[in-house]
């Protein structure tokens, strides 16, 4: 049990630390309406973190899933959520709304 | 329609497959009479995911940011924690088979540790639970809102349906075999589950930035995604990754090797010795 909660307390502490280095990233607004990402194509400048702020408008819940960089986050209705993002390498990284996969696309693109 | 059925289907899968390995680990047992355990440790699980998705609709600020990840990130573990105690504690029950002694021997340790059995169900149901309810409460609240079509539902639940299907057909199929087949396959299979598991726990912890991001090893998805059907059962049936990253790849591996050999000492190479 005391192993559980020391490796639970190591984990929230990296996260914290990861969220303080992140503390003065740029922040990105991300809108999720009608079963769309709006906007569907965010630059950001490559090797430097960024926070995506990402508001669900629609009356239902969606996930915000990138395989590609192993993000997986339900955003329910009406709310917003701050993901903080690595930097990335240059590239493009597509993502989708999971619960709507046919519409809800979207791509990141650091350079 | 089709679209919630494959996610429904791609979500439930893992659950269904672990539940259909331990319903059919205590028929092999001769312990039917636990079924119980299993059953309320899904039961929980069920309960437990319905509880999280109005939890995460409730949440905002950080704790929405972190809280379901980290949980997240604590269930994959102890799910392959579980796992491992499963295959270890499978291993002594197919050395000792025989013996009417060792069987009762067998009951009572089987009985003290049921409970973990039970677990393997929750964490196996909890896991992909509550973004499971949560996409299904989508669907309502969207096909009443007259957003989108009640068919849209129903392939959701169809999916889920399926999913249970395919658990059962595990079931099914594993009463047929020979305890020790039965025992050799289902260790293989968990060993990989977990490994996959162990993946995607690693994944999760670079996608958070609690570990660095690494170099895409190689990049099948042209010949099988692991968002298609086919690449949803590979994913957790052996852990498929499309994409896999240099940490998640080492995690698996090391996992495989480490967990293989606690799941698979040969007694005779033992007794030679």
């Amino acid at each position: 049990m005391t192993r559980v909660g020391l490796a639970l307390a190591v984990l929230g502490l990296a996260v914290a630390g990861a969220g303080a280095l992140a503390a003065d990233a740029p922040e990105l607004a991300v809108t999720i309406e009608k079963n769309r990402f709006q906007p569907d194509e965010i630059r950001v400048k490559a090797g430097a973190p960024f926070v995506l702020v990402i508001t669900n408008r629609d009356p239902g819940p969606e996930e915000f899933e990138s395989k590609q960089l192993r993000i997986e986050k339900v955003i329910p209705s009406g709310k917003t959520v701050r993901l903080r993002m690595p930097a990335l390498k240059p590239g493009v990284y597509s993502f989708v709304g999971e619960y709507h996969e046919k519409t809800a696309k979207g791509r990141i693109v650091a350079e | 329609m089709a679209a919630t059925f494959i996610v429904t289907l791609r979500e439930g899968f893992e659950a269904a497959l672990l539940l259909g390995i331990v319903y059919t680990c205590l028929e092999k047992l001769s312990a039917r009479q636990h079924y119980r355990w299993v059953t309320l440790g899904g039961a929980l699980g069920l309960a437990a995911s319905v509880l999280m998705g109005v939890v995460i609709t409730l949440l905002s600020g950080p704790l929405l940011d972190l809280g379901p990840d980290l949980l997240g990130v604590v269930v994959i573990f102890a799910a392959v924690a579980l796992l491992t105690w499963h295959g270890w504690w499978m291993r002594g029950h197919a050395v000792t088979l025989s013996g009417d002694v060792q069987r009762r021997v067998r009951e009572a340790h089987l009985t003290r540790r049921l409970w973990a059995v039970g677990l393997i169900a929750f964490t196996g149901v909890f896991r992909e639970g509550a973004e499971t309810v949560l996409f299904l409460w989508g669907l309502v609240t969207q096909a009443a809102a007259g957003v989108a079509t009640w068919s849209g539902f129903a392939g959701g639940v169809l999916g889920l349906a399926t999913a249970a299907a395919l658990g059962w057909a595990v079931f099914h199929g594993g009463r047929r075999l020979s305890l020790p087949t039965f025992f050799a396959v289902t260790s293989a299979v968990l060993l990989l589950v977990a490994a996959g598991l162990v993946a995607t726990g690693v994944g999760r912890l670079q996608g958070l930035g609690v570990l660095p991001h690494t170099e895409t090893l190689w990049d099948t998805s042209a010949l099988l995604d692991d968002a298609s059907v086919i690449g949803g059962f590979a994913s957790g049936l052996v852990g498929y990754r499309a994409r896999p990253t240099a940490v998640e790849v080492m995690g698996y591996m090391i996992y495989v090797l480490g967990a293989g050999s606690l799941f698979f000492r040969w007694p005779a190479a033992g007794r030679a010795a």
